[in-house]
């Protein structure tokens, strides 16, 4: 019972960080002078952004383990970083389309870190679809194992090829360079609000992981149950 | 134009779909598991009635 | 990766495997036609579609035509690798497979070899038919150069997602959704490759996209190679 104590221990000082955090942006972040209050948004934008990309690269690497070591705690690590993973970047995307929308007049943009953040995401929705439709265990693991390699791999080659897509053939909406617009100085109290928001935001995914394995321990209890009733 | 424009309603759509989704997963977490720890429930006493 | 030949083995020799598999393939393809005739004929229609759904007059055509002609590749080879694999399944013909004392990569090289076949004999037949559709000569050796390229990439990973596709519940669907986000890179070299040569640009301005294949179909070729051993196991 000491590791759900710790866990417990765990869930409180997350909360204490992302309301720590959350009030660092609303009160100690200064408001930037030409975006106003939305420019705020960058800040968990960033740290979910970050944290995101990372829990894809986690999959990959436990995807690989898994296939090595045939262990299932490393697809219960795989299954939880891919869905934390999802939710997270969804939130950069949704964020970064709402930050883009008072700033560049349009909810969207095809630049390359968008467009390829946007990709990723619908891998790894499609990582989910895929152990859904494989009702055998020791295959779905084995298989969105493989996914996940080949899912992680496929992401850089997708953003350096959109990105020489749109040196060649300018993007028309937003300037040559979408993310230069916008962009803004950032004085020491917004980089210490935006590294805060990055550590509090790996310390919630690990909370959120620890909690997401635990839930699949569970998952595959149930289905070895139902298993071994239909004997 | 020098004034900063006035983006708060978009600062805080952007905090409800960052707080809304972590609250959401973490709903989905708990009601999976409450599930999950239902059928349990009801399949452990059928293995216990065999 | 077994050679055979001076070497005692038990196994059969990895090339010998794999010239079996690929020609076990094209012969049972040779004899039903099946899989080749419902590539084409999907081929002509989603061209058609095409015609109807874009505006082609000439001067936007030569704009959209690289685009046509690889979503239209796109389509066909999905259509292929789905029904390919999932005759395998089937008729039981992957089990047999698997229980021959084969290296199990033979098997997927052999595969790949045979999608990538058909995908090509589909490509050569639907570069006239869209030449005469449009009374324009599109054909070139760059352009099959890089048909050659682009579809040895959607090959190499397609079977392999493939393999695992068939193998759920929602087999048909499934191939798309895990095939399209990944093989984007490819597609992107591809129709910009395309666009370029069918323009006629200098083939040294295309270079970058030509790089960019080459190094997709080797990273994606060794990752299946490695990882498909994985995918078969029982």
């Amino acid at each position: 019972m000491k590791k759900l104590t710790t866990l417990r221990i765990l869930d409180i000082v997350t909360l204490v960080a992302l309301l720590g955090a959350t009030a660092m942006v609303f009160f100690y972040a200064p408001i930037e002078r030409v975006m106003g209050a939305v420019q705020k948004v960058f800040y968990f934008h960033v740290a979910a952004g970050w944290v995101g990309m990372l829990s894809f690269l986690f999959a990959a690497i436990a995807g690989i383990i898994y296939l090595i070591k045939k262990s299932k705690i490393w697809d219960l690590v795989g299954v939880a970083a891919v869905e934390i993973g999802i939710i997270f970047i969804f939130i950069t995307i949704v964020t970064g389309s709402i930050w883009a929308r008072p700033i560049w007049n349009t909810w969207w943009t095809w630049d390359p870190r968008l467009t390829t953040v946007t990709i990723m995401e619908l891998v790894y929705v499609a990582y989910l679809m895929l152990r859904q439709g494989i009702d055998d265990p020791e295959r779905r693991s084995r298989f969105g194992a493989v996914y996940a390699i080949v899912g992680f791999l496929s992401v850089p080659l997708t953003f350096f090829s959109i990105r020489i897509f749109r040196t060649i053939h300018p993007v028309v909406i937003g300037g040559s360079d979408p993310s230069a617009v916008g962009t803004f100085d950032m004085t020491a109290t917004m980089f210490q609000t935006m590294m805060v928001s990055i550590v509090v935001f790996s310390i919630l995914f690990i909370d959120l992981v620890w909690h997401r394995i635990r839930l699949g321990k569970l998952a595959n209890q149930v289905e070895e149950l139902k298993f071994n009733i239909q004997d | 134009m020098n004034s900063t424009i006035n983006t708060i309603n978009y600062f805080i759509a952007g905090y409800v779909v960052i707080f809304g989704s972590i609250i959401g997963y973490v709903i989905s977490l708990y009601v999976r598991w409450k599930n999950l720890k239902q059928e349990e429930e009801i399949l452990s006493e059928s293995v216990d009635h065999k | 990766m077994q050679k055979g030949g001076s070497k005692v083995q038990p196994k059969t020799s990895f090339f010998k495997a794999l010239f079996a598999v690929v020609w076990k393939d094209l012969i049972a393809e040779l004899r039903g036609k099946e899989l080749i005739s419902a590539m084409l004929v999907f081929a002509l229609l989603v061209i058609f579609i095409f015609n109807f759904a874009l505006e082609l007059d000439p001067k936007t055509r030569s704009a959209l035509t690289a685009g046509i002609l690889w979503v239209t590749i796109i389509f066909a080879g999905n259509l292929g690798l789905n029904r390919s694999m999932s005759v395998e399944k089937d008729r039981g013909c992957l089990d047999g497979l698997l229980l021959a004392p084969v290296d199990r990569t033979a098997i997927y090289f052999g595969k790949s070899i045979a999608n990538w076949i058909f995908m090509l004999i589909v490509a050569m037949i639907v570069l006239p038919i869209y030449s005469i559709l449009y009374n324009t000569n599109i054909i070139s050796p760059a352009l099959i150069l890089v048909i050659i390229l682009g579809s040895e990439g959607y090959v190499a990973i397609g079977t392999l997602l493939a393999s695992m596709a068939v193998q759920a519940r929602t087999r048909d669907i499934l191939l798309p959704i895990l095939l399209f986000p990944v093989i984007l890179p490819v597609l992107i070299a591809a129709v910009k490759a395309s666009a370029g040569i069918l323009s006629g640009f200098p083939l040294t301005d295309l270079q970058t996209w030509f790089n960019l294949l080459i190094v997709y179909d080797i990273i994606f070729t060794s990752v299946a190679f490695m990882v498909f051993d994985s995918v078969v196991e029982e």
